[in-house]
């Protein structure tokens, strides 16, 4: 079943005004239960804005889109952002209580069990300022998988950190998701780093169409060392070269 | 893990973040003993001026360090102290919270809404430059012989230094962690719990600290015209006496209660407070 579904979206900041700018261009696709998505464009091509839409923060201009939860409650979305965010004032664990719904006993045990995921079971009792930032990002991400998510919405949260401990990371999430197989949309810059992370990639291009939709069969748990997984990465790169070619004019038709 | 990980393993981090603990707290331990033999010597000289004031002064004019010293022992022991300290306290904590009241507010409207800052900013700022002394008079104006000048003079004083406290610390709220919080569906009276008032927290100490400073003295110096009780009340008294060792021994009083709960219960209040802050924990 279709957990998010998305169809002719469209945007247009200052719409009607001499700044018009269409962001998002006649969007349309599903993303099946369980599956790891992740949305791949160059910078500026509309991927935050599209998620802000689908986190309901921003509106849309027209089209439809809709998150459905389990058994008709209302979806419950996990975010991961570019920063960690976590409140400096609170200890880790009390950082990922504070998201939760209700403070009751199975909520204290998710969490513990994420931050076990992470390799930070040790560190519940710290502040984030005693924490590096990559295993502040990692707390962030143990903050989104405990709420058990319908939905687990990703806006390049490895883009701050150095590429040794963006690697450590991604392996990581790989892990947890194969265990908790949450629905993620997961955005990123990186074509590499989404080939080694995700079933299916959609292309956005500037002017906000979508270039792309790229399935990614391959086994996990996948290594950056894997030559299946490194012939992948070198074909979507090449495939999305067409779109280096193809960015001056739509730029210019924007 | 299964998985190359690069990263290297958590507890080889946390070692050394201890490592560095332990040398912080051996160089600010060096540094404490460092600071306390400074503060010895500085009183010592003090004091030491003051001896040789007194010597080389007509006689009279001012007491010795143990004169007054002696006077300040008959003060306690004789029992007055506690009176009159106290109704000096109590004036000074009911200024306070007059100050809070007003102040919090004034200053969550100043930090949150941009129209009630051009509505107060004037007025606050204006309101924090007025010389204490004008606020002693102003308050002996308006309730000549009581309690509630000092009272007054107290709450005058303090409610710029909170208003423009809280207002500073509403605006250094991290927007970012307000938007995490929507973003995860908390109520707004959760984000306030949560991300206001923690950020505001540290911000209302240095307003209490800035304006006790200030306070106490404007407390003590209303009393001294105005009061019916209270250490500003013992000091007029014993100038009316003509007993200068008594003037300054109840000066001496004040002073070291005054520095006892500045440096004793607000300082460690704070540092119990702000522990999670990195710059807090390498004081301790
Ligand atoms: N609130 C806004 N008002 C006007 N324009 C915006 C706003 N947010 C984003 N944009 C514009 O939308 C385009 C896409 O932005 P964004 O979605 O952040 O791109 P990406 O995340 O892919 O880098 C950019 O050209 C940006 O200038
Ligand atoms: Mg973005």
């Amino acid at each position: 079943m279709a957990v998010l579904t998305v169809k002719d979206l469209c945007k247009t900041f200052g719409a009607g005004t001499a700044r018009s700018n269409r962001v998002l261009d006649h969007i349309s696709f599903d993303v099946r239960g369980q599956t790891f998505v992740s949305i791949v464009g160059p910078s500026g091509c509309g991927k935050s804005t599209l998620l802000n839409i689908i986190s309901g923060v921003e509106d849309h201009t027209s089209g439809h889109i809709s998150v459905t939860g389990d058994s008709g409650s209302p979806a419950r979305l996990g975010y991961v952002f570019q920063d960690p965010r976590l409140l400096p004032w609170r200890s880790v664990r009390k950082n990922m209580l504070y998201v939760q719904d209700s403070a009751d006993e199975a909520a204290g045990t998710r969490v513990d069990r994420y931050l076990d995921m992470v390799g930070l079971s040790k560190h519940g009792d710290f502040f984030p300022g005693q924490l590096s930032g990559g295993m502040q990002q990692r707390v962030g991400i143990a903050r989104a998988f405990a709420v058990e998510p319908d939905l687990l919405i990703m806006d390049e949260p490895f883009s701050h950190l150095d590429a040794i401990t963006a690697r450590g990371l991604r392996a990581q999430l790989q892990e947890i998701w194969s265990h908790s197989k949450k629905t993620v949309v997961f955005v990123t810059h990186d074509v590499v780093e989404a080939v080694e992370l995700s079933d299916r990639i959609i292309v956005l291009q500037p002017g906000g169409k979508i270039f792309e939709d790229i399935e990614i069969d391959l086994p996990r748990p996948r290594r950056q060392s894997d030559p299946a997984v490194a012939t992948l990465q070198a074909e979507v790169l090449a495939r999305l070269e067409n779109m280096k070619a193809l960015t001056p004019t739509v730029a210019s038709a924007v | 893990m299964s998985n190359p990980v690069i990263e290297a393993p958590p507890t080889a981090a946390a070692v050394t973040w201890q490592e560095g603990e332990v040398l912080a707290r051996r160089a600010s331990a060096r540094h404490k003993r460092k600071r306390l033999a400074l503060l010895v010597a500085g009183w010592a000289a003090m004091l030491g001026i003051w001896q040789v004031a007194a010597y080389y002064l007509p006689f009279g004019t001012l007491p010795n360090p143990l004169e007054v010293g002696a006077e300040m022992w008959d003060i306690v022991a004789g029992g007055a102290l506690v009176s009159d300290l106290f109704a000096s306290i109590a004036k000074t904590a009911v200024g306070f919270a007059v100050a809070g009241a007003i102040g919090a507010p004034v200053g969550y409207l100043m930090g949150r809404y941009n129209y009630w800052k051009a509505f107060f900013h004037d007025g606050v700022t204006v309101a924090g430059t007025i010389p204490a002394l004008t606020y002693a008079v102003l308050s002996l104006i308006i309730f000549g012989l009581s309690d509630l000048g000092p009272v007054l003079a107290v709450a005058l004083v303090s409610t710029p230094y909170v208003a423009l406290n809280v207002a500073e610390g509403i605006r250094g709220v991290d927007q970012s962690l307000v938007k995490m919080s929507q973003a995860f569906g908390r109520s707004p009276r959760q984000i306030r719990r949560e991300v206001f008032v923690p950020t505001i927290v540290p911000y209302v100490f240095a307003a209490i600290r800035m304006s006790f400073a200030v306070a106490w003295k404007v407390e003590a110096l209303t009393e001294v015209f105005g009061g019916t009780n209270g250490v500003g009340f013992q000091i007029r008294n014993e100038y009316q006496l003509f007993n200068i060792t008594g003037v300054i021994a109840w000066m001496g009083l004040f002073i070291v209660f005054m520095l006892l709960v500045e440096r004793l219960v607000l300082r460690k209040l704070e540092q119990r407070v702000l522990a999670w802050r990195p710059d807090e924990r390498a004081v301790q």
